[in-house]
C-alpha cells in the first residue's frame, strides 16, 4: 500500500508539468492577447506593451516558460490588477470557502445517493425504482444556476428558512449559509452517483460471493454493507473523484448565484474585470486541487480494493 | 414419488416435491420439477446431470438461495423443520450454522475485497458465541484443518493471493466454520486441475468423517461420483430420472440417459469398446417435450413415451427409475 | 426499504413501439418539435422576441402573453421559442467539431497504439484535471465573451472525451479478424482506419454525442447566465434566466419558462442517448 502511494505521488510530477504547460499555452496559443482583452476598447499601444512586459509576454517562449515555472515554484502567482494583491494570498483567502462548499455538496450527494441507490436497486423496475430514477434524471437536466435560483427563491426568499446569499462570519453561520448552495451543487452529483451505484449494486448482488454470504446465514444488513456496498463503491469512488472537477465547475456558478465570496466568484469577477493573473492563478489552483483529489480517490480505491495496490 | 426406499437410519434431509419456477416473459419455466430424495446421516449423495439439468438450482432451492423471479415450493425437511416454510430469521440460523454450501468457482464465490480471515470470522460471529480472540484462533484452526500452510499468516491475505486449489480450501474452511451437519457442494472441483481435484475430494471426505456431516455433491463428472459418493441421483430436464447406490447404478443403469452417461466414460478393466454417446442436446427448460423429456434422444422409446411422463418408481430395494422401458435398457447393458 | 434481493438477470421487459425503445421515440419526438421551433420561430412565435412593449411590463401569463412578459415588456413565449434556435445551435456547433476531430484523433491513436497512445493518455489526464467549466471560463477570459469564443473554448476541452471513447473501441476492433484481413489484402492503414475500423468503432461516440449535446446546452446556458456566452439582448435561455433572476418572487414566469425549456431539451437529448445505446446494444 505504501509503495502504491509513493508510486502514485510520483505520477503527480508529469501531471503537474502538463498542467503548467496547458496554462502557459492558454495565454500564448489562443488568438488575441490578454493585454488587449484586459484593456478592451480602451487599449493604447503603450499600455498593451506595458502589460505584455509585466506578464513577460515580450520575451522568447522558452525564456517565458522558465520564468513562469520559476515564479510558480516560489509561490509567486503575480499580482491582481484589480485588487492590487498577490494572487496567491487572494487564492488562499477564497479557496477555503469553495472547499467547504464542495465538501458539503459531496457529503450531501453521498448521503442522498447511497441509500437511494440501494432502494432503487433492491426494488428494480418497481414503481419506487422508476420514481427515484425519474427524479434524478431530472436532476441531470437542470442547470446548476437555475436550480440555485429556484431553491434560493423558494427556501430563501419565500419561506425564509435559509439566507438568500452571503457567507456569514462564524463557522456555524458559514455552514448555515452554504446549505442551499451545497444542496444545489449536490443534486447533479447525486444523480450521477446514483445511476452508477445502482448499476454497480445490481451487478454485485448477482455475484456469487453475495450468494455465498447468504449461504453463510449472515444478516441482510451485514451483507448489504460489508459485501454489496463495499464492492459496489469501488467503481463509484472513481466516478466520484472524476466528478470533483464538475463539482468545482458548478461551484463557480453556484457562488455567483448565491453571492458567496469563494474562489469561483473571484474567478468570474476577475473575468468581468479582465484581471488575467487571477484567472490564471485560479485555474492553476483548481487544476492542482483536482489532481490531488484524483490522488486521494486512487488511494481510497486501493484501500477498498486490495487487488489495485499490489 | 418417493425417491429412495427407506433404509434403517432416519434420513437427515428429506426433500419432497421440490419445484422451482422462474417467471419469464414467455411464461413460467420449471428449472426443478418435483424433485425428491433423502440424505442419510454421514452419507455422500451425488446429484448428476448435464449443465441446465437443474442440479445446481436444486441445491440452491434447498437453502432458498434462488434469485428473485424464481419461486421454490415443495418441502425440505431438516431436523424436524420444513426449510421451505421457515421464516427468514430461522432460515439464517440453518444457513451456515447447520447446512453449508460451497460453490464451483472460489474466485467468484469469495469476496475479493475482504481478507479470508474476516470471511471465516463473520460466519463464526453469526452462529457461535465466541469472543474476538477465540474467533481468530478458530479461524486459524480452520485454515489449518483444510490444509493451508502457515495458516496464521494467511488469515490476512486476500482471495487473489491464493492459488486455485488453495482458494477452494479457503472456501471450504469458510463454509464449514460453524461445524454444519450437511454440506451442499456445487461442482466443487470442476474449476480445478485433475490432481488438485483429487486432493479437494479427499479433503471433503476427510472432513465429512471428522465433522460427521452429510454431503450433497452436485457434479457432471461421473468419475467424481464414483470416487466419493455412496448414492446418486441422475437429473434430466429438471427431474430426477434414476436413483440408487452408486455401485448398483454403475453396474446396471436402468435409465437410457444414465446408460448414455456411463457409456460415454471409458471404464477401466473392460475391453476397449466403442463409447456410447447421447444423440442431440438437452432441451431448453422453456421447451420441454411432452411425455418423457428424454424421448427425442432415446433409442428405446415407445409410443407411450411421447404422451405419458414416466413416474419415478422403485423397482428394487434402494433403486428407482423414471422409465417405462427400464428393463430393456438394463438388459441392453453398456455395450453399444 | 425491503431487503428482497433483485434479480441479477431481470427479464427483458422493454416496452416497444415497433422495434424502437420508448426513450428514443419520446426523446426524438421532443427534439423534432424543438427543431421545428428552432427552424421556424418566426412562423410560430406570436411576437418579435426583441420588441419592447412598455405598455406590458412584467405582466403575468395571459391570453395575450401565454408565458407573460418581461421587464422590458418582451413576450417571454416568443423569446423562449427564438431561444430554441440559439440553444440548439449551441448544442450542435459546440459539439460537432469535437465529435469529428475527437473521433478521427481517437481512431489514429487507437490504431497507432504504443508511444502515441501513452502520450495521448497523458494529454487526457492533463485535460481532465481542469474542471471543464473552469477551463472554458478561463479560455473565454482570454478570448473575450461571446458565442464563437465559447464554441472554441468548449471544443478545446471536449474532443478528448470522444477521442478516448473511439481510441478504446478501435483498439478492440483492430484485434478482430477483419482488420487482419484488410492488412493481408494490402490495404493502406488509412483505408483500414477510415473505411473499416472507424465505422465499426463510432457507436459509443455517437451515443456520447447525445449526452454531450445535453451538457453543451447546460454549459452554454450557464455561460449565458454568467454573461460569458450569448450576450443580451439575445434570446437565449441562460440570458433570459439571468434577466429574470431578480424578479423571481414578483415575475416568476420570466425565468421559469426558459428553465423548463432547458430541462425538457436536456431530457430529450438524454432520452435519445439512452434509447440509441439500448437500440445498438440489442442489435449487437
Amino acid at each position: 500500500m505504501l509503495s502504491f502511494i509513493v508510486r502514485r505521488l510520483l505520477q503527480l510530477i508529469p501531471t503537474f508539468a502538463f498542467i503548467l504547460v496547458v496554462i502557459f499555452l492558454l495565454v500564448r496559443l489562443l488568438p488575441g492577447d490578454p493585454a488587449s482583452a484586459m484593456l478592451g476598447d480602451r487599449a493604447i499601444d503603450a499600455d498593451v506593451n506595458r502589460i505584455n512586459h509585466d506578464l513577460g509576454l515580450d520575451q522568447s517562449w522558452a525564456a517565458q516558460f522558465v520564468a513562469f515555472v520559476k515564479a510558480i515554484a516560489t509561490g509567486n502567482l503575480g499580482e491582481s490588477i484589480e485588487l492590487r494583491q498577490p494572487v496567491l494570498s487572494l487564492i488562499l483567502q477564497r479557496l477555503p470557502v469553495t472547499l467547504l462548499l464542495t465538501a458539503m455538496a459531496a457529503i450531501i450527494s453521498l448521503v442522498l445517493a447511497v441509500p437511494l441507490a440501494f432502494a432503487s436497486a433492491y426494488n428494480r423496475d418497481k414503481p419506487a425504482d422508476n420514481l427515484i430514477r425519474g427524479i434524478f434524471q431530472f436532476g441531470l437536466s437542470v442547470p446548476v444556476f437555475y436550480l440555485g435560483i429556484v431553491l434560493l427563491t423558494f427556501f430563501g426568499a419565500k419561506l425564509g428558512w435559509f439566507p438568500v446569499g452571503g457567507y456569514g462570519d462564524t463557522w456555524p453561520e458559514h455552514i448555515y449559509h452554504l446549505v442551499l448552495p451545497a444542496l444545489t451543487l449536490a443534486l447533479t452529483l447525486a444523480a450521477i452517483l446514483l445511476r452508477n451505484l445502482r448499476a454497480a449494486i445490481i451487478g454485485v448482488v448477482g455475484a456469487e460471493y453475495v450468494d455465498f454470504a447468504r449461504a453463510k446465514g449472515l444478516r441482510p444488513r451485514l451483507i448489504m454493507l460489508r459485501h454489496v456496498l463495499r464492492n459496489a463503491l469501488i467503481s463509484t469512488v472513481t466516478l466520484f473523484g472524476l466528478s470533483i472537477g464538475t463539482l468545482l465547475g458548478g461551484a463557480v456558478v453556484t457562488e455567483t448565484v448565491f453571492a458567496i465570496p469563494g474562489a469561483g466568484r473571484l474567478m468570474i469577477d476577475s473575468i468581468y474585470g479582465r484581471d488575467y493573473p487571477v484567472v490564471q492563478g485560479m485555474t492553476l489552483a483548481l487544476a492542482v486541487l483536482v489532481s490531488l483529489t484524483f490522488l486521494v480517490t486512487d488511494i481510497v480505491q486501493a484501500w477498498l480494493d486490495p487487488r489495485v495496490a499490489r | 414419488m418417493n425417491a429412495v426406499a427407506d433404509m434403517t437410519p432416519a434420513p437427515a434431509l428429506e426433500v419432497r416435491g421440490l419445484t422451482t419456477v422462474f417467471e419469464s416473459a414467455a411464461g413460467p419455466v420449471k428449472a426443478v420439477d418435483d424433485v425428491g430424495f433423502d440424505v442419510l446421516p454421514g452419507e455422500v449423495v451425488g446429484l448428476v446431470g448435464e449443465s441446465g439439468s437443474g442440479k445446481s438450482v436444486t441445491l440452491r432451492s434447498i437453502m432458498r438461495l434462488v434469485h428473485a423471479p424464481g419461486k421454490v415450493s415443495g418441502s425440505v425437511r431438516w431436523q424436524g423443520r420444513d426449510l421451505i416454510g421457515l421464516s427468514e430469521a430461522d432460515l439464517r440460523e440453518v444457513r451456515g450454522g447447520e447446512i453449508a454450501m460451497i460453490f464451483q468457482e472460489p474466485m467468484t464465490a469469495l469476496n475479493p475485497v475482504l481478507p479470508v480471515g474476516l470471511q471465516i470470522e463473520e460466519n463464526l460471529a453469526t452462529h457461535l458465541a465466541l469472543g474476538r480472540r477465540e474467533r481468530a484462533k478458530r479461524a486459524e484452526e480452520l485454515l489449518d484443518m483444510v490444509g493451508i500452510p502457515e495458516a496464521r499468516r494467511r488469515l490476512h491475505d486476500y482471495p487473489h493471493q491464493f492459488s486455485g486449489g488453495m482458494r477452494q480450501r479457503v472456501m471450504i474452511a469458510i463454509a464449514l466454520a460453524s461445524s454444519p451437519k450437511l454440506l451442499l457442494a456445487d461442482e466443487p472441483t470442476t474449476a480445478l486441475d485433475v490432481t488438485i481435484q483429487d486432493q479437494i475430494l479427499k479433503l471433503i471426505l476427510r472432513l465429512r468423517d471428522e465433522l460427521s456431516m452429510s454431503v450433497v455433491l452436485v457434479t457432471h463428472d461421473l468419475g467424481v461420483v464414483a470416487a466419493t459418493c455412496d448414492r446418486m441421483a441422475v437429473m434430466y430436464a429438471g427431474r430426477i430420472v434414476e436413483t440408487g447406490r452408486v455401485a448398483d447404478i454403475f453396474a446396471e443403469p436402468h435409465h437410457p440417459y444414465t446408460r448414455g452417461l456411463l457409456g460415454s466414460v471409458p471404464q477401466a478393466g473392460t475391453e476397449r469398446s466403442q463409447l456410447l454417446s447421447i444423440e442431440g442436446t438437452p432441451p431448453a427448460l422453456s421447451a420441454i417435450p411432452p411425455g418423457c423429456a428424454f424421448h427425442p434422444r432415446c433409442s428405446f422409446h415407445v409410443g407411450r413415451c411421447l404422451v405419458d411422463r414416466p413416474p419415478l418408481d422403485g423397482f428394487a430395494p434402494g433403486r428407482s427409475v423414471a422409465c417405462f422401458e427400464h428393463r430393456r435398457v438394463a438388459a441392453a447393458g453398456l455395450a453399444r | 426499504m425491503t431487503l428482497v434481493l433483485p434479480a441479477p438477470m431481470a427479464r427483458a421487459r422493454r416496452l416497444r413501439l415497433g422495434r424502437l425503445p420508448v426513450s428514443l421515440i419520446a426523446g426524438g419526438a421532443i427534439l423534432l418539435v424543438s427543431l421545428l421551433l428552432a427552424l421556424f420561430p418566426g412562423r410560430i412565435a406570436p411576437y418579435d422576441p426583441l420588441a419592447f412593449d412598455y405598455a406590458a411590463l412584467m405582466k403575468g401569463p395571459s391570453w395575450a402573453h401565454w408565458f407573460g412578459s418581461d421587464n422590458f415588456g418582451r413576450d417571454v413565449l416568443s423569446r423562449t421559442i427564438y431561444a430554441y434556435r440559439l440553444d440548439l445551435e449551441i448544442a450542435v456547433f459546440a459539439t460537432i467539431t469535437p465529435f469529428v476531430a475527437g473521433s478521427l484523433i481517437g481512431a489514429l491513436v487507437g490504431y497507432a497504439g504504443g508511444v502515441v497512445e501513452a502520450v495521448f493518455g497523458r494529454v487526457v489526464d492533463a485535460v481532465i484535471t481542469f474542471p471543464q467549466l473552469v477551463l472554458v471560463v478561463a479560455i473565454v477570459a482570454v478570448l473575450g465573451p461571446g458565442l464563437n469564443n465559447m464554441f472554441i473554448a468548449i471544443g478545446i476541452v471536449d474532443w478528448v472525451y470522444f477521442a478516448r471513447l473511439v481510441a478504446a473501441e478501435v483498439k478492440v476492433q483492430k484485434r478482430l479478424d477483419y482488420a487482419d484481413a484488410g492488412r493481408a489484402m494490402g490495404y493502406t492503414p488509412a483505408r483500414i482506419i477510415f473505411r473499416h475500423l472507424l465505422p465499426n468503432s463510432i457507436t459509443p461516440a455517437i451515443v456520447y454525442w447525445m449526452t454531450d449535446m445535453a451538457l453543451a446546452i447546460l454549459l452554454g446556458s450557464s455561460l449565458g447566465y454568467l454573461g460569458l456566452g450569448a450576450q443580451p439582448p439575445a434570446a437565449e435561455w441562460g440570458v433570459q434566466i439571468a434577466d429574470g433572476k431578480n424578479f423571481m418572487t414578483t415575475a416568476w414566469w420570466m425565468s421559469v419558462f426558459p428553465g423548463i425549456a432547458i430541462v425538457v431539451t436536456g431530457l430529450a437529448f438524454s432520452l435519445v442517448g439512452d434509447g440509441l445505446a439500448e437500440l445498438l446494444r440489442t442489435r449487437k
